[in-house]
């Protein structure tokens, strides 16, 4: 039986327990997909300043993707989504319907109502990007969604952040911490009191942001999660957060994962500058 | 384009169509860098003609290395689609501005990214996030 497959991306390995109720709720709405990501599904984004590098590893993740016999390929990356669209498909040809996981879950929101029986009392303000929207109107239909849940208010406000998502920004001096300057004056002005993160990638650059203003920052997932009762822990945050990320990690799980590594390649990231 | 159905042979083909496409509707107007919010993050783009900014950004297309504004705000951009839907004449600046990074990074008139360390990142995180079974299965 031909099965959905939902694609992830790379840099989403952060968040284990996003990729983990993706799966849960698109099961539960009668969509299961089989979650497939990390470098052996990669879009090429990571190498594309070496466009023949980026061309194998997307054609690798075709190839995988069209032997699969998969329906539809349900996508989380703004990133990954684009390739399907500009690169992928046109050279390689898709054999598969792809849609994003906003797209995905709104389309069986009557099936999602029930499920969000849990009172959140929040006062949400949504971290929209310009972009993406125009290939997935992800900015309108997760507003529509969160608004489902019990207690939540999203408010509306005209502020866009610039790039199709925060990884855009990240890399030009002084354009992340405007964007979360701005960010937190629309919701000072709407009187938010929760951020709602879109992307991973906004969510990674954001969730510092809850150490030092009196605001509260979850993904949409973890948020509708809340509104269906599922328990669930955002680990990355709570490592971000701490004064000492390995020890909030743990020796153990540090030592399963390579010390070595993890203090290479995790801890810089987790220690990095507040920006405002 | 039906199920399965390639368009073009690969990436290179892809590319040179596509920018003998935007060479030819592209009129210079300079409308897709007015409407552009991320000139705000790229100081050497202050001041700029926009006219002749794209043309700059067209000439890194074709190999050239074009001017500073025009290198400056290739590398600056985000993808925020404004150009898109400024522009009048379907060029599709969006994809022409990443089309120009591929080929001044090829040929060395733009910085590379320098993201060597990405996937070795992802595979750490993966070890720390998933279990081995999840690993086993997902990645």
């Amino acid at each position: 039986m031909a099965v959905n497959l939902f694609w992830y991306g790379c840099n989403m390995t952060r968040h284990g327990e996003i990729i983990r109720l993706s799966a849960r709720f698109l099961e539960a709405l009668g969509v299961p997909a089989r979650p497939v990501g990390g470098p052996s599904a990669c879009c090429g984004s990571p190498k594309e300043d070496t466009p023949r590098i980026a061309e194998g590893m997307a054609n690798r993740t075709m190839a995988r993707f069209n032997g699969s016999g998969a329906e539809r390929v349900i996508t989380w990356c703004p990133s990954c989504h684009g390739n399907i669209e500009d690169f992928m498909a046109p050279t390689q040809g898709a054999r598969f319907g792809h849609a994003h996981l906003a797209e995905a879950i709104h389309e069986q929101r009557e099936a999602l109502r029930p499920l969000l029986t849990h009172r959140v009392p929040a006062r949400v303000f949504i971290d929209r990007h310009a972009g993406f929207q125009e290939r997935a109107p992800v900015n309108t239909l997760i507003a529509e969604l969160l608004a489902m849940i019990p207690g939540v208010e999203v408010v509306e406000h005209p502020h866009r952040a610039p790039s199709y998502m925060c990884f855009a920004l990240a890399n030009l001096p002084g354009a992340l911490a405007a964007n979360q300057r701005a960010t937190l004056d629309a919701m000072a002005e709407t009187g938010a009191d929760t951020l709602v993160t879109i992307f991973h990638s906004c969510h990674r650059e954001m969730v510092g942001l809850e150490k030092t203003h009196p605001i509260r920052v979850l993904n949409w997932i973890h948020l509708l999660a809340e509104g269906a009762g599922w328990s669930y822990a955002d680990a990355y945050k709570t490592w971000r957060n701490s004064d000492d990320p390995l020890a909030a990690i743990g020796a153990e799980r540090v030592a399963a994962a390579g010390e070595e590594a993890v203090r290479k390649l995790v801890e810089p990231e987790l220690t990095r500058a507040r920006l405002v | 384009m039906g199920p399965g159905e390639r368009v073009v042979e690969d990436w290179s083909s892809l590319r040179t169509t596509e920018r003998a496409r935007m060479t030819e509707a592209c009129t210079r107007c300079g409308a897709c860098f007015a409407a552009c919010p991320m000139t705000a993050h790229a100081p050497a783009t202050a001041g700029a003609d926009a006219a002749a900014t794209v043309a700059g950004v067209l000439g890194i297309l074709a190999g050239g290395a074009g001017d500073a504004a025009a290198r400056a705000w290739v590398m600056a951009c985000g993808r925020t689609g404004s150009c898109n839907a400024a522009c009048p004449h379907g060029v599709n600046p969006m994809l022409l501005m990443r089309l120009a990074k591929f080929e001044g990074q090829e040929n060395g008139t733009l910085p590379k990214r320098g993201a060597a360390d990405a996937m070795s990142r992802v595979k750490a995180f993966a070890r720390l996030t998933l279990t081995e079974e999840e690993q086993r299965s997902w990645l």
